[in-house]
């Protein structure tokens, strides 16, 4: 009797810890070197091949519906010949006080024990709470259902479905890549070794600025990327606590930039 | 005893007067009808229907505006609704007199208000026809409803709205129907006779009528300001700049009370206009004391309004106050910014003066500015607040597409057929608090 | 078949009056009226306590209850973290509990009304015991009906409403 009592009151207590996991089964990070970014949207590119999203064609690009979860936000300083240009790949920051998780009322976001913030497409009802709690505006929607011109219909990635119409969508860290190291691991009874996962963003940066690990794992990339002087993370003060890290891109002399906005 | 406001008419007037409105219907209303239902099932059903065929796509939204002159029409429709309760519950707790004529009509407009509420909902979805899922059922998953989520909370506040006016509408009416079941013919008559349980009118069942009253009302009031809070908690949750506010949940009470009494006003003004038979009933003191009650209330939201905006700025945040620049100093915010103020400010100072309060007409068109400003007040908020968020390579301007326009025609529209239906099968006016207020006759006066 | 004495009166204050002075003389009186009365017969008799608010009181508590249950119930059930907060955050579920209180307050209300007033009060339920036809009482007369006379009272029954200055008094026949 005791027993059970003691289960319970443990129970009762993990129920009151704030984000329920004391800990993550592996923390994935993404590491985005602002240095090296030079604004190829190769990443971009990528990630639509990987992750089957549509192309929505230039009239609805117009008006701001671009499907693609990655973006790359160009700030331009400056006149010709004295242009400065500044660019941040923007993913889902996979928030773990995620503002999206709390609006949605069917729980078709929430947080798993990898520390991503899941999409659950069939269970979206398109309420649009998420993409609206969004602070960093990452969530994209599927307006209508796009049509693939043959032959780009083979070109279709058989890990990942396709998102009907009506549902949210946005970067899941290439989960299905994520998955299937699981599964090779659970196989082979060992945990994920640093650079088995990678996904298709962070694999075809030709300049490398975009890296990708475990931050639990001491020995892997991200753990000593992250212990850089420049790093910093986007809207800190929001304390949404994302699992993308920035490091600052260095200026030359004269620059004389501070503030939010300034920082790349 | 209270003193009345009205006491020009007989008790078996009452009756006749309502039974001859319900019955006694010429084919011009029946014309209007027709055109008012045909112009409401093309306005709002139609192109609704194809929207969910085609998908979100057709309306105005884009990332990052999501939400748009659906939610708004949503927020406005919540405001609407409230009156009617604020009308019915809330004037019974204070005892006040002049809100007999008016309660049942208020009421019965609160109900179909809630009724466009829910449609909104639906439109809004991007997957509608799984809008059940937003419902706690016990599902084979498992899999309930995050109820953390403001949506939830909406879902659970409207819910227990809709139930809680419906049933509150019906017992009102329990009395009224047995009364008129007397006057009627054919199949009204077994309508009502079914309709009325009953109903007796003895002391005992008057007795528990009034307790049950006055419990409904308790219970009604602090709903109607939880709902219309849990409504601008689906902004005021969020982190975007111009959302958070703690000021949200008694600026949308204020303002929900403000557009839905003037929604009863021209509601009443409509049917008065229409319908001479009701100006016994429904007479300029309750314009007089309606119109103060607008008064009032335009003035809180006032002070609301200026205050969002001085601490939206005094807080010297980056990103508030860019929201508050995009509202107030940018085309075409502005001018709906200044049209705002100049309805829900300006304009209703003028009902401080009693000759304007008691008039009819004059009363109807002050409360088209406010319903009009009103409107713009939650649009200013909804779609004009996300168009500003953090990051400013997403900043992006809204314009809503022909299917929302024609949706939000058709709403208003769908709304007036719901109620011209309605007004002939069930009594706008409720007979028995009417005739109190007319006096119960004493042989001997002082009592 | 029963007969009732059924008296119209135009003026309330002969009705209580008449309803006293038969009430203190042990007949069931009832009074029926198309609008409440509810004041006036507290002046006369003092005030009174209805069996509703022991409904409307439990169905608050159960209200409160069965919100709590849901929303703490079914979050246990299913555990599905959700943006870095706690699975059991009370400011939420009370406010889903007040939701409820209110839902099921006002349902429990409506029960109990309907039981405490015998809605609904058709013939061919169990508890129907007879209605009477008077349409009058229903719209602008107030009615008293003294049932269960004995019909060797009807007679004096009929005089003292005369003389307490009924409009009309009738016998009927109770369905």
């Amino acid at each position: 009797m005791n027993d059970i009592l003691k289960r319970i009151v443990e129970r009762l207590r993990d129920y009151r810890v704030p984000g329920y996991y004391k800990k993550f089964d592996y923390h994935w990070t993404m590491v985005v070197d602002l240095d090296r970014c030079n604004g190829c949207e190769a990443c971009v590119v990528a990630c639509q091949a990987e992750n089957n999203t549509p192309v929505v064609g230039e009239k609805e690009c117009g008006k701001g519906r671009a499907l693609n979860w990655i973006r790359i936000e160009k700030y331009v300083e400056g006149e010709y010949p004295n242009v400065k240009v500044k660019f941040i790949p923007i993913m889902c920051q996979q928030c773990d006080k995620a503002p999206c998780e709390i609006g949605c009322p069917v729980y078709a976001t929430y947080h798993n024990q990898d520390g991503l913030n899941v999409q659950v497409y069939n269970r979206c009802v398109g309420t649009f709470t998420c993409a609206t709690y969004c602070p960093y505006d990452v969530r994209r929607f599927n307006w209508f259902t796009y049509k693939r011109e043959k032959p780009l219909d083979e070109q279709l990635n058989p890990d990942v479905t396709v998102r009907e119409m009506g549902v949210m969508e946005k970067c899941t860290f290439c989960i299905q890549r994520i998955r299937v190291a699981k599964d090779r691991a659970k196989d082979e009874k060992r945990d994920i070794k640093d650079g088995e996962v990678i996904p298709a963003c962070v694999q075809t940066c030709p300049t490398g600025a975009l890296t990708f690990g475990d931050l639990n794992d001491p020995g892997s990339m991200v753990s000593k990327m992250v212990r850089d002087p420049r790093k910093y993370r986007m809207l800190e003060e929001l304390n949404a606590d994302p699992s993308v890290i920035y490091l600052k891109r260095v200026m030359e002399e004269g620059s004389g930039e501070g503030g939010d906005e300034e920082k790349s | 005893m209270e003193e009345g406001t009205n006491t020009k008419f007989t008790y078996r007037e009452v009756n006749e007067d309502l039974i001859n409105f319900m019955t006694k219907t010429g084919p011009r209303y029946y014309i209007i009808l027709a055109v008012v239902a045909a112009s409401a099932v093309t306005l709002f059903f139609l192109p609704w229907a194809y929207q969910i065929y085609v998908g979100q796509g057709v309306t105005g939204l884009n990332a990052p505006v999501y939400w748009g002159v659906y939610l708004v029409n949503f927020v406005f429709w919540v405001g609407i609704a409230h009156a009617g309760t604020l009308i019915s519950a809330m004037l019974y707790i204070t005892k006040t007199p002049w809100r007999r004529a008016i309660a049942r009509g208020a009421e019965t407009m609160t109900l179909f208000a809630i009724v466009v509420v829910s449609l909104f909902v639906f439109a809004h979805m991007g997957r509608p026809w799984n809008l059940y899922w937003t419902l706690p059922y016990p599902s084979h998953r498992q899999l309930w409803t995050n109820f953390m989520s403001p949506i939830v909370f909406d879902v659970f506040a409207i819910g227990t709205y809709l139930t809680s006016s419906a049933i509150f509408l019906y017992f009102g009416m329990i009395p009224d129907l047995a009364s008129l079941k007397h006057n009627a013919t054919g199949w009204r008559k077994k309508l009502y006779t079914i309709l009325s349980l009953g109903w007796r009118g003895t002391d005992k069942q008057w007795l528990v009528q009034a307790r049950a009253t006055m419990f409904f009302s308790s219970f009604i009031m602090p709903l109607v300001v939880s709902v219309h809070s849990v409504v601008s908690w689906d902004f005021a949750l969020s982190i975007v700049p111009g959302y958070s506010k703690t000021i949200f949940a008694p600026y949308f009470v204020t303002g929900a009370l403000l557009s839905g009494f003037a929604g009863v006003v021209l509601m009443l003004s409509v049917i008065r206009w229409s319908f001479p038979v009701f100006r016994k009933y429904i007479t300029e003191t309750h314009y007089d004391r309606m119109g103060m009650m607008i008064f009032f209330l335009s003035l809180v939201w006032s002070y609301l309004t200026a205050i969002e905006v001085l601490t939206g700025f005094y807080a010297d945040n980056t990103f508030e106050w860019e929201s508050i620049k995009y509202k107030i100093l940018t085309t075409p915010s502005m001018q709906l910014f200044m049209l705002m103020i100049f309805s829900n400010t300006l304009l209703p100072l003028v009902l401080m003066v009693r000759k304007v309060r008691s008039c009819a007409s004059s009363m109807s068109a002050v409360c088209s500015f406010v319903l009009v400003g009103m409107w713009l007040e939650r649009y200013l908020i909804v779609p004009n607040a996300l168009s500003r968020k953090f990051l400013p390579w997403m900043w992006r301007d809204y314009c809503p597409s022909w299917v929302e326009v024609s949706i939000t025609a058709g709403a208003i529209l769908f709304f007036v057929t719901m109620f011209m239906v309605s007004i002939k099968i069930f009594p706008l006016v409720s007979l028995f608090e009417v005739k109190e207020d007319a006096g119960i006759p004493m042989e001997k006066e002082g009592h | 078949m029963r007969t009732s004495v059924l008296g119209l009166f135009k003026y309330v204050d002969l009705l209580l009056s008449a309803s006293g002075k038969l009430k203190g003389e042990g007949y069931s009186v009832t009074i029926i009226s198309p609008v409440p009365l509810v004041h006036e017969i507290e002046h006369v008799e003092g005030e009174k306590k209805s069996f509703l608010r022991y409904f409307t009181l439990f169905g608050g508590i159960s209200g409160f209850a069965f919100g709590m249950v849901l929303s703490l119930g079914t979050s246990a059930l299913y555990v599905m973290p959700r943006g870095g907060r706690p699975i059991f955050s009370i400011t939420p579920f009370l406010l889903i509990s007040y939701e409820t209180t209110i839902l099921l307050g006002v349902i429990m209300s409506l029960l109990g009304f309907f039981a405490i007033a015998g809605l609904p009060y058709f013939k061919g339920l169990p508890h129907f015991k007879g209605e009477v036809e008077c349409p009058e009482a229903a719209i602008d007369s107030f009615g008293l009906l003294i049932e269960d006379a004995g019909d060797d009272k009807l007679d004096y029954v009929e005089k003292t409403l005369k003389e307490c200055g009924a409009s009309e008094v009738r016998r009927v026949e109770a369905q």
